[in-house]
């Protein structure tokens, strides 16, 4: 990003080359429809460029874009959905908890389990969601997933609790 | 499940392979941005970066034109001053000359030379106009004319001029009006030195609008706008409206947007205004 800055546009297309797949798909995952994801696809990497010299080397590019692609996550979601309160989320997993003998066991297929996980992800609150992607799509740690959210290292590790065991119910 | 088996979990996410829910998101389809959002964001990065540099160069090639005309009308405007006067001068001094040297021939290559090359004008214009307060003017005048001071007899001398009093200049302003010729201009040559002294003494007083308008101007161009202006307010009472007059024109090109103050607008021609 600094080689771009200062004019190598090339640098600009090997970064863009490493990390529109990463971006394009957090995007997708958080936002379900392909047409708000490309839009701020579109608009992460417009405020990227835009922001291109102010860029400082403190962290990976990748956890500086997410934290942009975050952003405006975060701003679409306010704009169309109504925030998932925390309260809420403890109740769903209360009720997560429930005996093993009133869970059927079963065996599922491949597809059967990716189709679990997308439904999982969808149904996952938008915290917890961004929290995983981060994790399983953008590769980073504790510290960098709560650069990008704002948030604490124990919420962040709350967050992502929360999240495997809304996944791990979907899978019982 | 329990709290124990979540924790499990989050360490198996956190590992190099991201445990079990990590891996099965690795087998969820790789889906890429469509190739017109590539087309897009590359054309944007490429427009950033080519349009960013010209943009500061267009602004750079703009300051500079802009001086390199204000430069050139400076020394265009004094360039034609300068003969004026010399053709003044030089018609003025004729009847005490002609008894000395009857043959007036040796003075016209000298007359071209003057016309030709100016830089080497506002050289000798600048050293003539240092203030002389100190009774001593041989010291503080150019290298060349203390060597002529030393000979006032020698053969290829012009005729003795009464020695100018130009007018001075602001303390600050002769500083930076000694300075910049260094650059700007080749030292006078042991022949040239003479002549130039000659030219900067015969200036009549009052009569030349400014030894060195165009570095002048470039000076002003340099000035705060509040700095300008009373620049240009002390140019008015020393008398010196036409430069005045440029250096206003100027400022309004390079401050548009800058009001002017009542006591300054006479200095522009009503085409100006």
């Amino acid at each position: 990003m600094l080689a771009y800055a200062g004019g190598d546009l090339l640098a600009f297309e090997t970064l863009y080359r490493r990390q529109r797949g990463m971006l394009y798909r957090f995007l997708l995952r958080s936002l379900h429809h392909r047409a708000d994801a490309d839009e701020l696809f579109q608009e992460t990497w417009s405020r990227a460029i835009a922001a291109r010299e102010r860029y400082r080397p403190e962290a990976k590019f990748s956890t500086w874009l997410l934290q942009i692609a975050h952003n405006l996550v975060v701003d679409r979601f306010r704009r169309h959905r109504p925030h998932a309160w925390p309260d809420e989320s403890d109740a769903y997993l209360r009720r997560l908890d429930a005996p093993e003998s009133e869970r059927p066991e079963r065996v599922f297929s491949e597809f059967e389990q990716r189709r679990r996980l997308q439904l999982a992800l969808e149904e996952l609150p938008e915290e917890q969601r961004v929290a995983f992607l981060l994790r399983v799509e953008g590769g980073l740690g504790l510290e960098e997933i709560g650069e990008v959210t704002g948030a604490g290292r124990e919420t962040v590790k709350s967050r992502l609790r929360y999240a495997l065991a809304r996944i791990r119910a979907r899978f019982a | 499940m329990n709290p124990h088996e979540r924790d499990d979990d989050l360490q198996h996410l956190l590992g190099d392979d991201g445990g079990e829910f990590g891996r099965l998101y690795r087998r969820l389809p790789r889906s890429e941005p469509p190739r017109r959002l590539d087309r897009s964001v590359l054309g944007e990065a490429a427009r950033a970066v080519l349009g960013h540099a010209p943009r500061r160069h267009r602004w750079l090639v703009g300051l500079g034109s802009f001086a390199g005309l204000a430069l050139a009308a400076g020394v265009a405007w004094h360039v034609g001053q300068i003969a004026l006067q010399r053709e003044e001068t030089v018609h003025e001094q004729r009847p005490v000359v002609v008894p000395v040297q009857p043959i007036s021939a040796p003075r016209h290559p000298r007359a071209t030379e003057n016309a030709a090359p100016q830089p080497q004008q506002s050289t000798a214009a600048p050293a003539a106009t240092a203030p002389a307060p100190a009774p001593a003017p041989p010291a503080t005048r150019t290298r060349a004319p203390s060597r002529q001071a030393a000979k006032p007899a020698a053969p290829p001398a012009p005729p003795p001029a009464p020695t100018v009093q130009p007018e001075p200049f602001p303390a600050g302003t002769q500083h930076m009006e000694t300075a910049p010729p260094a650059a700007t201009e080749a030292a006078p040559t042991p022949a040239e030195a003479p002549a130039k002294a000659s030219r900067a003494t015969t200036l009549p007083r009052g009569a030349a609008p400014s030894p060195s308008s165009s570095l002048e101007l470039r000076r002003d161009l340099q000035l705060a706008p509040a700095q300008w202006l009373a620049r240009i307010r002390q140019l008015m009472h020393e008398g010196r409206r036409q430069q005045a007059s440029e250096s206003l024109r100027l400022f309004r090109r390079v401050h548009p947007n800058e009001p002017l103050p009542d006591d300054l607008r006479p200095l522009l021609g009503p085409r100006d205004e």
